[in-house]
């Protein structure tokens, strides 16, 4: 489903250094799968995530989605590819303030040109599946960080892409918020065959993961399949 | 805290809103900017007056005024400068006259001095009053002036007064170092002796200014009394005058001041929207220093030094923007008020307009910087609010906007006179109910958005319903609404009186097919009389087309601190009684009245005055004091000072003086009125100081006049409208250049640029809209508040038409153009990258 070949991203710091934010990255993804890529601050992961996502283009390399490559996509084809194929977790949730939490959720499928009553029916079993059935009218105001991040989430899957793009969803929450969610994410994963790339720090979502990479400076160092199936029988 | 900690603190912060900052400094600066040109329009206009009178009158303290333009005997000088305790006295010939050079002609009020006014000291005049210059046949104009006309000093130069024309020596260029901000004034000084030849006033002055001895005010004021009733002239204090011109200007004073307070409050409201946009970071700033330990003491200096810089930085640059406006926009004097009073073009800059200006600049700045942080500094640590939610949309906020709304509908259907009270009532209903309104536009929007596929429509929506902008919302669309309110209550009060005003002009025009009258600025009113001898009546009655000729007079009687209007008609003038205009007494009886003689009929404010009414009597205090009867009330005809009808035989007596300040020319039927013009015209001679109007050219001179007297008006609010939109737009633009962020974050979820600027527009329009809407809708009651106050007041004239194609007008302009200022930064915030929010 996603596959990174030889992708290359450096930065420019302030003292006029090269950051090697991506050096030479190579992946592959298929649907149903969650790859958790994990690493510390500053390794490059949500790079990574941003070029996967179109929002900005590699030095060099390819990423391919669903057999397209992506990295070459006009401004407006890269919001189609959002919009129709990648949900985006990002680490805030970013939420419109005084919007419902449906009205939030279902904002995807407005731009598909589904009528907003036809947006909230649909992205409705969605919110209750994410525990959010009580809470669909209340605004981002109203709700916990965690309930927040829950309604992120439902907007990510709301218009069922192929690719769903996760960086640090449970940064912000609690070790039990935590694992709430990122055992949803991994259900979700493998009920709608979604291929799912996860950045974290955080050992514990690796956890969740069918397969997990470390990133350290820009480079994959190890896959380390281990991590998931060692972590797995805590769950 | 110290200084330079408040300094560093302010400076560090600075760059990262050094954008909304500069946005708010220039929306405090377009607010004082337009305070600050009001004020000096304002002052200018009096100030004029006052700097002519001072520069006439000098140390003199007391003055007899000729009640009549042909003057008072010049004897009675003499007499008043040996009256125990006068210091010293001086007479004054003072008539309305044309200079006319290579290049131009001049309205201005001539004014004869002789030696005496050395002792008074009068800037203006002492200077060309010598002894040795008494005899010249030699005049002075202000340097200005000079250089209009094409007039070089020693240059001879035509004078036309009402007895003809005369050739003089233009022996003196007044400059600015003689006569300081008087080189404005249009003037023309002579010595008394030529100008009461020039004049026709051999013998005659128009005031005797006196000097008494100090502390002898009060007794030679006693003493002057008999010999101005022998004179037929009135004892005033000198400088008279200004009181007078107050008066007379009050209508254009009251009008100027409510529309620079209107003005102020759209200029503050954008001020305030302009400070609203920095909110965010100032809520930040206070909640950051209050977890650090900072005192509630230091988080305010912290937050008043913030609000002084911006407030000074706004105040400046609105004073020179505001001079600027003053110097190019609000630079002329109403010609109708010149008619009356040496008016002069200067500008005067008080400093209490500058106070004012800076002081209203400075408390906005404070109150929009402080005000929204009150819960943060009044608050308990533990419990600072993350977010600014108004509590201004309650039931009971809008409850008493509606209320006030009634209330104002209540005053415009039965208390006229209290229209002011109700203008007041309904923009406090207007900005009370604007909350509900903001609110309501949202919920309509959404029920519209239901029915639609259109996500642009459903993000517009969502924002308008979002607790933190409703702030800012509320405050863009009270600047607008009240903008459109303040420009469709008094543009269409302004379309009522010039329907009025249109309309007694006409009814006095249509009384002669050709009319013949003094040249020059006084012409519309007709109230400098003018020599016509028995040859050049009989040739103007013998000319082909001409049925008959009436002699006209008229001119300004002072009543108390009134300078009234007399028209007097002849009496076999069509409708010597202007119908549109007559208030109280039969038509039909008050035009009988007035041509068997013997009655008046006042304007109802000199009705009021002198307490009395149709069948009553009254003495005019006319040269020849004369007892009249009242045979009508009439509006005031225009002039704010009130006006007087009576017919032209008893103004004769009344004055002792028949000549005529109009020639009335009635036509035979089908005699073209362009060519018995054209003739006249001709036997008059190229070198006539008279003017020859048809009735058609004299309507379209009284519809200039009337748009020309009124030019404040429209200026100031054209300049509300367009601040209002550059207000609104600039806010916006500020707010959604602010929301940058969240539109990156749109984007990462797919949402395309053309849908996101479409929200933005779409948010814009309602926004805008629905504050323009309302603001049109309470202008239209505003409406009619204002004419039937102008009508209660001032006395005007006013023909009330409800302007409701002027506020769909400014209703559409103010929403399209502030959109379309909208449209491209919009498009440029669109643009902006996608980016995923980050958990810092």
């Amino acid at each position: 489903m996603l596959a990174l070949a030889d992708v290359v991203k450096h930065y420019r710091d302030g003292d006029g250094g090269t950051v090697r934010a991506l050096d030479g990255v190579s992946l592959n993804v298929a649907s149903g799968e969650l790859v958790a890529l994990y690493g510390p601050s500053g390794s490059g992961k949500t790079t990574l995530l941003s070029i996967v996502a179109a929002l900005f283009a590699p030095d060099r390399g390819e990423v391919r989605v669903d057999g397209r490559a992506v990295s070459g996509l006009t401004g407006k084809e890269a919001a189609g590819y959002r919009l129709r194929q990648v949900g985006y977790i990002p680490q805030a949730p970013g939420l419109m303030p005084g919007v419902p939490a449906v009205d939030n959720a279902a904002l995807k499928l407005f731009d598909l040109r589904r009528s907003p009553r036809e947006a909230r029916r649909e992205v409705a079993p969605l919110l209750h599946r994410l525990g959010l059935g009580e809470r669909l009218k209340h605004r981002p105001e109203q709700l916990s960080a965690g309930e927040r991040q829950r309604v992120a989430i439902a907007r990510a899957l709301a218009a069922g892409p192929k690719l769903v793009l996760a960086d640090e969803p449970t940064g912000a929450l609690d070790s039990v918020r935590s694992r709430e969610v990122l055992q949803l994410l991994k259900e979700l994963c493998d009920e709608q065959q979604v291929a799912m790339l996860l950045a974290t720090h955080d050992p514990q979502a690796a956890a969740y993961a069918d397969e997990a990479i470390a990133l350290i400076d820009g480079q994959l160092v190890a896959h380390v399949p281990d991590v998931g199936a060692g972590l797995a029988g805590t769950r | 805290m110290r200084f330079s900690g408040l300094l560093h603190l302010y400076r560090v912060r600075l760059r990262s809103r050094l954008v909304q900052e500069a946005l708010a400094t220039i929306g405090i600066a377009a607010g004082v900017a337009l305070v600050f040109a009001a004020l000096i329009a304002n002052a200018s206009l009096t100030g004029s007056v006052q700097q002519l009178t001072s520069g006439i009158i000098g140390d003199a303290r007391l003055q007899l005024i000729s009640r009549g333009p042909a003057g008072i005997d010049e004897r009675v000088v003499d007499t008043v400068a040996r009256l125990d305790g006068v210091h010293a006295a001086a007479p004054i010939i003072e008539q309305r006259a044309n200079v006319v050079g290579p290049t131009g002609r001049a309205s201005v009020t001539l004014v004869g001095g002789d030696p005496g006014f050395a002792h008074l000291g009068g800037a203006l005049v002492h200077n060309f009053t010598g002894a040795s210059l008494a005899r010249q046949r030699a005049f002075a104009i202000p340097a200005p002036m000079a250089s209009r006309l094409g007039l070089g000093l020693y240059r001879q130069a035509t004078i036309e007064t009402g007895i003809g024309t005369s050739t003089l020596l233009l022996g003196a260029i007044l400059q600015r170092d003689q006569i300081g901000p008087l080189v404005h004034s249009p003037v023309a000084i002579m010595p008394i002796l030529a100008a009461q030849q020039i004049t026709g006033m051999g013998g005659r002055v128009s005031r005797v200014y006196i000097q008494p001895a100090p502390g002898r005010d009060a007794a030679v004021r006693r003493e002057l009394q008999p010999i101005a009733e022998a004179a037929g002239a009135n004892v005033r204090s000198a400088d008279s005058d200004i009181a007078v011109f107050n008066q007379a200007a009050y209508p254009t004073q009251q009008s100027t001041q409510m529309f620079a307070v209107l003005a102020a409050a759209v200029g503050f409201l954008f001020a305030a929207c302009a400070v609203l946009l920095t909110v965010g970071q100032r809520r930040a700033l206070a909640t950051s220093l209050r977890t650090e330990g900072y005192v509630t003491r230091s988080i305010v200096w912290v937050l008043v030094f913030d609000a002084l810089v911006l407030g000074t930085a706004g105040v400046a640059l609105g004073l020179l923007l505001g001079d600027e406006l003053s110097r190019h926009v609000f630079s002329g004097v109403p010609d109708y008020l010149a008619t009356g009073f040496p008016l002069g073009d200067q500008r005067i800059v008080s400093a209490s307009s500058i106070a004012i200006a800076t002081a209203g600049g400075l408390v906005v700045a404070c109150a929009a910087v402080l005000i929204p942080l009150v819960d943060i500094i009044a608050g308990p640590a533990a419990r600072i609010p993350t977010e600014l939610v108004p509590r201004w949309q309650h039931p009971a906020v809008a409850g008493a906007g509606a209320a006030c709304l009634a209330f104002a509908g209540v005053i415009a259907l039965v208390a006229p006179s209290w229209a002011l009270v109700g203008l007041i009532a309904l923009v406090l209903g207007l900005l009370l109910l604007l909350p509900v309104l903001v609110r309501a536009a949202g919920a309509a929007l959404s029920v519209v958005v239901d029915r639609l596929r259109s996500p642009g429509a459903a993000l517009a929506s969502w924002q308008l319903k979002s607790a933190p902008g409703a702030l800012l919302a509320i405050a863009l669309t009270a600047t607008g609404a009240l903008a459109v309110f303040a420009a469709v209550a008094i543009g269409g009060a302004r379309g009522d009186l010039v329907r009025g005003l249109n309309g007694s002009g006409a009814d006095v025009d249509r009384n002669a097919d050709v009319w013949v009258t003094f040249r020059g600025g006084t012409s519309a009113f007709a109230v400098t009389p003018f020599n016509v001898t028995r040859r050049q009546l009989a040739g103007l009655r013998s000319t082909d087309g001409i049925a008959g000729v009436g002699l006209y007079r008229g001119s300004w009687l002072d009543l108390g601190n009134r300078r009234t209007w007399v028209q007097a008609p002849p009496a076999g003038a069509p409708a010597p009684v202007p119908p549109s205009q007559l208030r109280a007494g039969g038509l039909a009886a008050a035009t009988s009245g007035l041509r068997a003689g013997g009655a008046v009929v006042l304007s109802e404010a000199v009705a009021d005055q002198q307490h009395v009414g149709v069948g009553d009597t009254i003495t005019l205090p006319t040269p020849r004091p004369t007892r009249m009867r009242v045979a009508g009330i009439s509006t005031n005809l225009g002039w704010a000072s009130g006006a007087i009808i009576m017919n032209a035989a008893d103004y004769a007596r009344a004055w002792d003086d028949a000549k005529p300040s109009a020639m009335q020319l009635r036509l035979r039927p089908g005699a073209s009125p362009t060519a018995v013009a054209a003739a006249v015209r001709a036997s008059l001679g190229e070198a006539s100081a008279l003017d020859v109007q048809t009735q058609a050219q004299r309507l379209a001179l009284h519809r200039d006049a009337t748009r020309q007297g009124l030019i404040r008006l429209s200026q100031i609010t054209v300049l509300v409208l367009i601040s209002a939109m550059l207000a609104m737009a600039v806010a916006m633009i500020g707010v959604i250049w602010q929301r940058r962020a969240s539109i990156a974050r749109l984007k990462v979820d797919g949402i395309g640029t053309g849908e996101l600027w479409r929200s933005l527009l779409i948010e814009s329009t309602v926004l805008l809209g629905s504050g323009a809407l309302a603001g049109a809708a309470t202008g239209l009651l505003g409406q009619l508040l204002l004419s039937r106050a102008l009508e209660a007041i001032t006395g005007f004239p006013v023909v009330y038409v409800t302007a409701l194609p002027i506020a769909v007008g400014i209703l559409g302009l103010v929403t399209v153009v502030a959109v379309a200022i909208i449209a491209l930064p919009g498009w440029a915030a669109t643009r902006v990258a996608p980016a995923a929010p980050t958990a810092s």
